[in-house]
């Protein structure tokens, strides 16, 4: 009964998209075969394409778009993760629900030894991502969620080595912490949140775009606790 | 031809929404649940970034070799489905740890003989 | 010079730092809310007379307005502003005693984070931001809802959680699909473009977004999770959901119903809607027998009652909605504090079980009626302008359809005093039941911490309401904020 409700209602909805997508035109490349793209009122990403190198040095438009134009979305989105990571501690760790700890059984040697050495280089692999984010594709969440996935490989296979939780607790609180001080310096010097203080520099450098690469290197520090911290409740480690 | 072409994306990207959507509706297994959920997010990030596409366009990162601010896609729906991944992931393990606590009370992931608060 | 940002980056910033206070010492965190709302509660009221006389636009990034993300913090948002602060930080400081040792600062940072939230979906002027914001508020609240671990608060924190999870995607895809058409995610560029696409267009994103923000604003079909969630969850919890929350969500599809698309059309719509949901809260609620699903379900049919209300689109009209938003905010919060350490002393959530509270809690029992009065819209209190102000409305619009809708109202407002005066009752002249609560020693009132909240919001509820002058001197610029679309995009774009 219930499947064939949600059945007829699917087929209904599916009707629907298809008619009303052939008929309304939907996305820069609509709006580009229109003649529509150059317009004024819409943007679809021209003013950000042609503007964002100057205005805050960072060669990788995205990046510019994600700290500085609409910074105040990652800030959101960085609160978002935090919550997550609250949640899941405090929804799985309470000791008294928790059973006993299992005998933890080893893994073989080739799998552990090949899990230490690995597990520098993948956090090597982040540094880079994070840190060059805004001049190569990559940044802050990238390069945290590849930490994070070093951390999945050391409880997959070195089993009984753990990162210590509030080792992560403190360091996902600072990173956060870092942010909305950045962001509350561009608001005392320049009069508007976040800010771009610090000067451009030189396109192309590693040190350039202002505070962006500073932004960038504590979301990714911040993002790689918050999914360690994930990870490792639901692995089962807990305080 | 020319309707598969330009809408091939956003098709695909609704027809994993509708999948997510028969899943979370049909299937009684919590866990499947959540997977559909995770299949309706997957298929909202898809569409937002065809959003932006324009045809043979490069992305937008300047580099050594010259590139025209017109042969970019859109940077902005790729800042939104990065801010949009992020919150799936978060909703997703927020709803993994809800579904180990609730095994632990009930015994069962079965949503059917999940019915203790009822009118 | 003030930017209204403060109001959002200092409980952020405040709520990363709980968690780190948590670490060092144990009893710090627990203040650290309230001294957050605190702070955003002098801060609006400072940024209040500012505001009224025109939307202050702060922008970040230091970049203009359609290309970046801006705040737009006018008459309406400012006075949420207000509303959320105040009712938060007596909240947090009930909380103070409410919650023990167990969930400890992470309980503290959440509760921070969602009230951060609320305050950015009121003041943002950006979809995508309002989104994002929205998010932080309904996740927080999924956390929050299960946080205690309890099997009830468990089971409705998973519906809440899958039904929510569902609403944001549908609202995604509904701003994918104006980005899609407009190119621009601010809310004034969108609205002032919007006549330039085919209906369809504007109908297909419409129902998303509202579907969408719908859920958590508990709209009639999509409120299947708000009597478990806001019924199992800690009584602070609930008390910040019922009164905060859903405003939250409303204020949301009101906003962009209202400024987005100027549809006057859907409006009968929507007030035809706000009565079903009138309906279902009060009648449902009349058969409860436990006290915190019965809140909860009031809760429904108040915000059935706004949303009807909003759908008149007459300045009365939005006037008399915005009234009642902040009667109810007040009231409904005042009910679950009190009820929370009744509910504690007694051992059950049953009505039954408060029978005789009357003479134990004296002073839980008078605010609790205080504030069911106040609900049901009596006389001295803060509901009873705001209720009259709804009426005078639909009957000025002078049309049959609106004149039957509010008869019909009118019937669940009956209903609504009907159980609030049995359970009043119970609380005075019944006995107590045979058989000790899980507390028998200490048929006490509840805590100073407790106490103190309670009397605020009974003594504002009173207040208000004796003189109505102090609250709508402030909603015809807040009206006029909501329904004055041009003004909306020449304040932000124009100049």
């Amino acid at each position: 009964m219930r499947t064939v409700v949600s059945l007829t209602l699917i087929v209904i909805v599916a009707i629907g998209v298809i008619v009303s997508l052939s008929q309304v035109p939907v996305g820069a490349e609509a709006a580009r075969q229109e003649g529509r793209l150059d317009q004024d009122g819409v943007n679809f990403g021209r003013y950000y394409n042609s503007r964002a190198v100057e205005e805050t040095g960072a060669t990788n438009v995205v990046a510019s778009v994600v700290v500085s134009y609409r910074g105040l979305d990652t800030l959101g989105e960085v609160a978002v993760l935090f919550i997550a990571a609250l949640g899941v501690v405090t929804l799985l760790g309470t000791k008294q629900e928790r059973k006993a700890k299992r005998e933890v059984e080893q893994a073989s040697l080739i799998v552990f030894t090949g899990c230490r050495f690995l597990f520098p280089l993948i956090l090597l692999f982040a540094t880079y991502i994070f840190a060059h984010g805004h001049l190569t594709p990559g940044g802050g969440f990238q390069g945290g969620a590849v930490t994070a996935s070093g951390f999945v490989l050391i409880y997959l296979g070195c089993r009984g080595r753990s990162v210590g939780p509030k080792q992560l607790s403190a360091t996902e609180s600072l990173s956060g912490l870092v942010f909305v001080m950045i962001g509350l310096v561009g608001l005392a010097l320049g009069g508007s949140f976040l800010l771009n203080f610090l000067p451009r520099g030189t396109t192309y450098a590693l040190f350039s775009a202002g505070v962006i690469p500073i932004i960038y290197v504590a979301i990714g520090l911040k993002v790689s606790s918050e999914l360690g911290s994930i990870v490792g409740a639901l692995a089962g480690e807990g305080e | 031809m020319s309707l598969m072409e330009s809408y091939i994306h956003y098709l695909g990207s609704f027809g994993l929404i509708l999948i997510g959507l028969y899943v979370v509706l049909v299937k009684s297994n919590l866990v499947k649940v959540i997977i559909g959920i995770s299949l309706i997010d997957t298929g909202v990030n898809l569409f937002l970034i065809s959003v932006g596409y324009i045809r043979m366009g490069t992305a937008p990162i300047f580099s050594r070799t010259a590139i025209a601010p017109e042969e970019m896609v859109d940077p902005v729906p790729q800042a939104l489905v990065l801010t949009a991944i992020v919150i799936g992931v978060s909703v997703l393990g927020l709803a993994l740890s809800v579904a180990i606590r609730l095994y632990g009370h009930y015994g069962t992931l079965d949503l059917r003989k999940i019915r203790d608060l009822k009118w | 010079m003030v930017s209204p940002i403060i109001l959002i980056a200092v409980p952020l910033g405040l709520a990363f730092l709980t968690t780190l206070l948590g670490l060092l010492s144990e009893k710090l965190p627990k203040y650290v809310p309230a001294v957050a709302m605190a702070f955003n509660l002098v801060v609006s009221i400072r940024l209040l007379p500012r505001a009224l006389q025109s939307p202050i636009v702060a922008r970040t990034a230091g970049l203009s307005p359609p290309f970046s993300i801006h705040l737009v913090a006018g008459p309406l948002g400012m006075m949420l502003s207000v509303l959320i602060s105040l009712v938060g930080l007596l909240i947090a400081i009930y909380a103070i005693g409410y919650m023990g040792k167990g969930p400890g600062s992470r309980y503290h940072a959440l509760y921070l984070l969602l009230l951060a939230g609320a305050t950015g979906v009121v003041l943002t002027g950006d979809l995508f931001n309002l989104f994002v914001f929205f998010e932080i508020l309904c996740i927080s609240s999924y956390a929050l809802v299960g946080c205690r671990g309890d099997k009830p608060g468990i089971e409705s924190a998973a519906k809440y959680l899958i039904q929510g999870a569902i609403g944001s995607s549908l609202a995604l895809v509904g701003i994918g699909f104006l980005y899609g058409l407009f190119g621009t995610l601010s809310m004034a560029d969108i609205a002032s473009n919007i006549a330039s696409v085919s209906p369809m267009a504007v109908f297909i994103s419409m129902a998303l977004l509202v579907t969408g923000f719908g859920v958590e604003g508990a709209i009639f079909p999509l409120n299947a999770w708000l009597p478990d969630a806001h019924s199992s969850a800690p009584s602070s919890i609930s008390a910040i959901l019922s009164g905060i929350a859903i405003k939250a969500g409303i204020y949301a599809v009101a906003r962009i119903v209202f400024t987005v698309y100027g549809a006057e059309a859907i409006l009968v719509f929507v007030a035809v809607v706000g009565l079903l949901t009138l309906l279902v809260g009060e009648m449902s609620a009349f058969s409860q027998s436990n006290i915190k699903r019965l809140l909860a379900y009031s809760s429904i049919g108040q915000v059935g009652l706004i949303v009807f209300a909003l759908g008149l689109a007459s300045v009365r009209g939005v006037e008399g909605a915005l009234f009642l938003v902040v009667s109810h905010a007040l009231a409904k919060a005042l009910l679950f504090l009190s009820t929370g350490y009744m509910i504690y002393r007694a051992g059950s959530m049953e009505i039954s079980s408060l029978h005789g509270m009357g003479r134990k809690m004296p002073v839980s029992s008078v605010c609790f009626t205080i504030a069911a009065f106040s609900l049901i819209g009596l006389p001295p209190f803060i509901g009873f302008p705001g209720k009259f102000m709804i009426i005078s409305a639909a009957l000025a619009k002078a049309d049959t359809l609106f004149t039957v809708l509010i008869a019909i109202g009118l019937l669940g407002t009956v209903v609504e005093g009907a159980y609030f005066f049995r359970i009043v009752q119970g609380l005075y002249f019944k006995e107590a039941p045979e058989g000790a609560g899980t507390n028998p020693g200490e048929d006490v009132e509840a805590p100073l911490s407790a106490l103190v909240p309670i009397c605020v919001l009974a003594v504002a509820i009173v207040a208000v309401g004796v003189c109505p002058c102090v609250l709508t001197r402030y909603l015809g610029a807040a009206a006029a904020d909501l329904l004055d679309k041009a003004a909306y995009i020449r304040h932000v774009l124009g100049v």
